[in-house]
């Protein structure tokens, strides 16, 4: 092992020629790191935007509100988080929507089929997994390029789920599901506090767990992970079962927010997914993520989206202003890597 | 074999080809027991092929690998890695985005817990790590800092402190100063001195003639797939090895 003894002389005199930094150039310097200010972009416009809208619109700061979209938010929080964990592995994953409809179906058959709620919640998630586990496979065993084999599930699993349910939802009323939906704890809905003890699990998971370390190093440099001895393709599998797990979780609130299954899928979510995830913080090219930053950045779509309708702007606008958040997300990253 | 003790590796007659290119055709080489081995060649001669089976990135295709005497095989750099050869790569050491802390400890994550609920002990491998690199001969800013923020040679520092950690018998270095400035490689050929000292043997790739005069005890010539010579560094010259690389002149 290694000596503890301190550094020849010669080396420190030559490192103390250059005056150590005061603590505004620290400062200074905090700030111009990229690390820094692309993990202030969420919270920073999630602050800005509820200012702007609360003086134009009286009622937008009211706790109704604000407890309305949060609970808005529920569904593209966790479609955020789930695509985070593909895009950390430096993928994508275009399959989340199709997942989402499909597992609302399977939901569906299984509460018809008088199977029960936990059931039905079970299968919802399981088909989340089932996704995740093909995806995972095609991407890190099979080695092809994460765009084409979540394109091609998105495709297959859109179909499966058209032909299952011929197109028509099917209407889930449930009381446990409506209370959910509309009942508190404390200031908070259910659905959005669910929702957030999801997200501090997944925050554990990434920053406390071997697992999420070698998530992030598989996505910020594969052949050093692989030289570390890491199993490059079963950990991509764990990142892409994570995201369709999730999926196939919002299909549950899906299901609580709309009343009934939803066979079509709206690709929407998508983009919104992956504009919260660069939004908040994490790396197109992999390897840099947490989990409250694409939380805050579908917070803060959600906000943005009920800001601009309530001060009188048509939905129409909504996939263009998505549209221009990503592409401006990903112009300013463009020189990483 | 001479002498007593085994080497502490040996090499006999590895081949390893991809598709058609037969980058090994052959080579044969050892490491005896705390010294530092160097291995030079011309680019293309199948110096990294050769480290990269001995760290089970590669298999190869035939030939034979011995560990302290005995026969080993890796199916996995893991596996190399669980029988004490850590490897120091050129480029492909360590994930940027992840702290010097997380690199050090990547895939070996100190847990408390019982599976599948295990947690990292986040506070202890800082503490080890702090502990680790403060010990080193380049001044490494802060284990919390990540990798990208750090100059080349605090990298290489980082790089060959945590091979160092996870086996104190056997490191193989590919170009560990290729990259560096000349204070730097002098702070790296520092902390591989001190390494030798505390008993780990080295083997190293260089292209760096001057760098194999000064650090090794044991030279190795490969050309072509081949190693085609081998002397103890004190027999020979710089001039002398670099005519042995470029084929100009072979040894008697």
């Amino acid at each position: 092992m290694l000596g503890s003894a301190p550094a020849p002389a010669l080396d420190r005199s030559v490192d103390q020629l250059a005056a150590p930094p005061t603590r505004l150039q620290r400062v200074l310097r905090t700030a111009r790191l990229e690390e820094t200010w692309t993990r202030a972009t969420a919270p920073t416009a999630l602050v800005v935007a509820m200012i702007v809208f609360s003086l134009i619109s009286p009622n937008f700061a009211t706790w109704h509100n604000v407890n309305a979209m949060l609970a808005d938010a529920a569904i593209p929080v966790l479609l955020a988080m789930g695509m985070t964990f593909a895009v950390m592995l430096a993928g994508i994953d275009l399959s989340m929507a199709a997942t989402l409809a499909l597992a609302s179906v399977v939901f569906g058959l299984g509460y018809q089929a008088g199977w029960g709620l936990p059931v039905s919640c079970l299968l919802a998630v399981g088909v989340g997994v089932v996704v995740g586990l093909a995806n995972g496979f095609f991407v890190g065993r099979v080695r092809i390029p994460d765009m084409i084999v979540t394109l091609g599930t998105m495709g297959l699993v859109q179909g499966i789920g058209l032909v299952v349910s011929k197109g028509i939802p099917v209407p889930v009323a449930d009381d446990t599901l409506r209370a959910i939906a509309s009942q508190s704890a404390g200031p908070l809905r259910y659905n959005i506090l669910i929702v957030l003890v999801i997200g501090v699990l997944l925050h554990v998971l990434l920053t406390h767990t071997a697992v999420g370390t070698h998530l992030l190093a598989v996505g910020d440099n594969m052949d050093a992970s692989k030289a570390m001895g890491l199993r490059v393709p079963r950990i991509k599998l764990a990142g892409y079962v994570i995201g369709g797990a999730l999926a196939g979780t919002a299909a549950i609130f899906l299901v609580l927010y709309v009343g009934s299954t939803q066979p079509a899928t709206n690709t929407d979510y998508v983009m919104k997914a992956v504009a919260a995830t660069v939004l908040g913080g994490t790396s197109l090219f992999g390897g840099r993520a947490t989990v409250w930053g694409p939380m805050l950045g579908a917070i803060l779509l959600t906000v943005v989206q009920t800001g601009l309708t309530m001060v009188g702007v048509e939905a129409f606008y909504e996939p263009a202003v998505v549209g221009i958040v990503v592409l401006a997300a990903a112009t300013l990253m463009r020189g990483r890597k | 074999m001479d002498g007593a003790t085994p080497h502490k590796i040996e090499v006999r007659d590895l081949t390893k080809s991809f598709g058609s290119v037969e980058a090994l055709k052959g080579a044969s080489l050892y490491a005896r027991p705390g010294e530092v081995t160097a291995i030079v060649g011309d680019n293309g001669a199948g110096k990294s092929t050769l480290i990269k089976c001995l760290a089970g990135y590669h298999a190869p295709d035939s030939g034979e690998v011995l560990m302290d005497g005995e026969p080993v095989r890796f199916a996995s750099p893991l596996a190399a890695r669980h029988a004490g050869i850590e490897t120091v790569y050129q480029d492909l050491a360590l994930a940027d985005q992840l702290t010097v802390w997380q690199n050090i400890f990547l895939n070996r994550e100190l847990t408390r817990g019982v599976p599948p609920f295990r947690t990292s002990r986040r506070a202890e491998m800082r503490r080890q790590a702090h502990e680790l690199v403060s010990g080193l001969a380049v001044n490494v800013p802060g284990v919390t800092k990540t990798v990208k923020r750090l100059s080349g040679g605090q990298r290489q520092a980082v790089a060959i402190a945590r091979a160092v950690m996870w086996s104190n018998q056997f490191v193989i270095m590919d170009e560990p100063t290729a990259a560096l400035g000349l204070r730097e490689t002098a702070q790296v050929e520092d902390l591989i001195r001190r390494i030798v000292d505390a008993g780990t043997t080295v083997l190293i790739i260089s292209h760096n003639f001057e760098q194999v005069m000064r650090l090794s005890q044991q030279v190795w010539v490969m050309r072509g797939g081949r190693v085609v010579n081998g002397e103890r560094t004190s027999d020979v010259t710089g001039v002398e090895l670099v005519a042995q690389v470029t084929g100009a002149s072979t040894f008697a």
